[in-house]
């Protein structure tokens, strides 16, 4: 069957390829669609999923992790004091103006972790690649991503510059840690993050605490005591983390633009797919009705028909997943992350193979109706 | 009617000659209904022999294709009796048929009906294999068909290369796939020249002479009618005769009347 289904589709190339290129490019939007989708959505928790923090606490009233309301700073003595917590840490964030070397002003999300703790730090910039992050203790200390240096108009590691109106010095470099807003993010200290971001208030504004719970604590239960206190709200890092990708997927319509485009892609396949066998089906009706006649059962004839769909879907697959990494690689030129994962690869494959295969219906319909009784009447 | 046949003569192949392998008894056949019905074939009597050859003949629309369909099992019939394998499978249905038609039947249409992907050989080899999915050897045995009807050198040529003639032998030694015993061709010399014709005919005659299968060929042509062992007229969807060519007779040749079709089996 498969050597019958290879020739029909080889014998009409132009045919084959249009069916062919059909597929690729739907498995390629599918692949680069989701894997944008997850990239970004990467992207937004991806501060949360770095942490090594078990719970972390946030004002009620929170709906964004970026847009997050301040609260005083006697929150977080009141949460390091819930019995089962080991440690506290606190967490400033907000926006900044980030002076350019050509006098400009650019919007930045500062990131104010704690830098004097006596053990490891439950939230630091990780993926270090120059400088050393352990300056960061040092007033007016910051740390940024390698990949913001165009647009911050940086050159180097030790470049001097002001935000909001006080001195930054950039100490350290990262690898790949972006903001889903697109706003460079400046990892700094707590204290110097106050200084950054006055708009907070003049008191010790802490936007997150971070929670380490203590051995043999139930993680559950400290988060329920926490989440009881007055006007705070408590979530594991997991919880924390989805509920962030949550927001900026369905709030803003990222994650249905995205997938809409992936749908439109999977249509765009099923209608090539779908036409190309159809036509394919009926330029071979007579001989298909010739098999019937002699005795073939219809599952041997949609088997045909079924291992055409398969050939063009493999096929495909195989070109438009290539396709996908070359874009992957083109798109991250452009700080874009285009997440391509086994997972998805799997996925995009199972759903190119139902694709195909769902394509096939019509001519499956066509030849299981087809009357073998046709072939005599002409 | 049915109590009066010879139920034990309806054999499978290999079937002594003159057994009779297919019988259809008083078969009728009627498209639409009521007001717009419209009886395409009725009463119906007539045995497939062993080694046989018989063209089945008529003016178009005259019945011959719902003739052959009826008896090939890709048509029901709207009444009487189709014998075979020693039952009447008239009333079977289609998940009973494609296993009747693939054991008994081969079949060969005047427009070919090959894959133009496919070689020769793949085109028989495919229909071996679609009738049986357990044949063992079917390449093999469609090497040996290919063979048999004097394609031995052409069996990896595409249709496209092939004569006329070429692909109706193609066709044939497809429709011999499966070893069935009974061959059935819808006009299977009418895209052809003469000669070719002729020729194709011959080796149906052939094969009914040298391995004891039936043809039944329908045609127009009545200088097939020497290739033939018995005749049959259709007119107005009935067998007006059945007729035996006299021996010796050429296209043009007299015929002997041997039964009328509402003639007592």
């Amino acid at each position: 069957m498969w050597n019958l289904a290879r020739k029909l589709l080889l014998h009409d190339r132009l045919r084959f390829a249009v069916a062919i290129a059909g597929v690729s490019v739907s498995v390629m939007l599918v692949l680069v669609q989701v894997g944008l989708y997850f990239g970004f959505m990467d992207t937004a928790s991806s501060i949360i999923d770095a942490s090594k923090a078990d719970i972390w606490v946030g004002k009620k009233s929170n709906e964004s992790f970026e847009f997050a309301t301040p609260f005083d700073e006697r929150a977080f003595y009141r949460v390091s004091s819930v019995p089962g917590v080991a440690y506290a840490e606190r967490v400033v964030m907000n926006f900044a103006q980030f002076k350019l070397a050509d006098g400009g002003d650019l919007g930045v999300q500062i990131v104010g972790v704690e830098t004097a703790a006596g053990h490891a730090p439950l939230l630091a910039p990780w993926n270090v690649i120059a400088g050393d992050a352990r300056r960061l203790a040092e007033p007016g200390a910051i740390v940024l991503d390698r990949t913001e240096y165009a647009k911050l108009k940086i050159d180097r590691v030790g470049h001097i510059t002001e935000i909001a109106g006080v001195r930054a010095e950039v100490v350290a470099l990262t690898r790949g840690i972006r903001s889903f807003t697109t706003s460079p993010i400046i990892f700094t200290d707590v204290r110097t993050a106050r200084s950054y971001l006055p708009q907070l208030g003049s008191g010790e504004p802490v936007t997150y605490v971070l929670v380490k719970v203590a051995p043999g604590a139930d993680v559950a239960a400290v988060q329920a005591r926490i989440d009881a206190l007055p006007h705070l709200a408590a979530y594991t890092t997991a919880q924390m983390s989805e509920r962030t990708r949550t927001y900026w997927s369905t709030r803003t319509g990222v994650g249905a633009s995205f997938f809409t485009t992936a749908v439109l892609g999977i249509l765009v396949g099923l209608v090539v797919v779908g036409q190309i066998l159809y036509s394919g089906t009926l330029q071979y009706i007579r001989e298909y009705g010739t098999l019937k006649a002699m005795g073939a059962k219809n599952s041997a004839v949609v088997k045909v028909i079924l291992s055409q769909a398969m050939i063009s879907a493999a096929l495909g697959f195989a070109v438009g997943a290539p396709l996908a990494m070359a874009m992957r690689i083109a798109m991250k030129g452009a700080n874009l992350t285009v997440a391509l994962f086994p997972a998805l690869y799997a996925g995009t494959a199972v759903i190119t193979a139902a694709m195909c295969a769902f394509a096939a219906l019509l001519s499956i319909v066509k030849v299981l109706r087809l009357d073998p009784a046709s072939v005599f009447k002409t | 009617m049915t109590a009066a046949l010879a139920i034990d003569d309806l054999l499978p192949s290999p079937a002594p000659r003159q057994a009779v392998l297919a019988r259809l008894v008083g078969v009728a056949k009627t498209y639409g209904s009521g007001e717009n019905a419209v009886a395409a074939l009725s009463e119906a009597t007539l045995d497939i022999r062993a080694g046989e050859v018989t063209l089945i003949e008529g003016p178009s629309g005259s019945g011959k294709t719902t003739l052959i369909s009826i008896l090939g099992l890709v048509l029901t019939a709207t009444a009487g009796e189709v014998w075979l394998e020693g039952r009447n499978v008239a009333g079977l249905g289609e998940r009973d048929l494609p296993g009747l038609r693939a054991r008994n039947f081969g079949f060969v249409f005047q427009g070919f009906n090959l894959f133009p992907a496919l070689s020769a050989l793949e085109n028989v080899a495919i229909a071996i294999r679609m009738k049986n999915p357990r044949a063992r050897d079917a390449e093999g045995e469609a090497r040996r068909l290919l063979e048999q009807v004097g394609l031995g050198a052409k069996m990896r040529q595409l249709p496209g290369d092939l004569s006329g003639g070429q692909k109706q032998r193609v066709a044939i030694a497809r429709a011999l796939g499966g070893n069935p015993p009974i061959l059935i061709g819808d006009e299977p010399t009418a895209a052809l020249d003469t000669r070719t014709a002729l020729s194709v005919m011959e080796l149906l005659r052939q094969l009914a002479d040298t391995e004891g299968r039936a043809v039944v060929v329908v045609t127009h042509d009545p200088r097939l009618e020497r290739f033939a062992d018995r005749v049959v007229r259709v007119e107005d969807g009935f067998i007006q005769a059945i007729t035996s060519p006299a021996p010796g007779a050429g296209a043009s040749g007299a015929f002997a009347t041997v039964r009328e079709s509402r003639s007592s089996l």
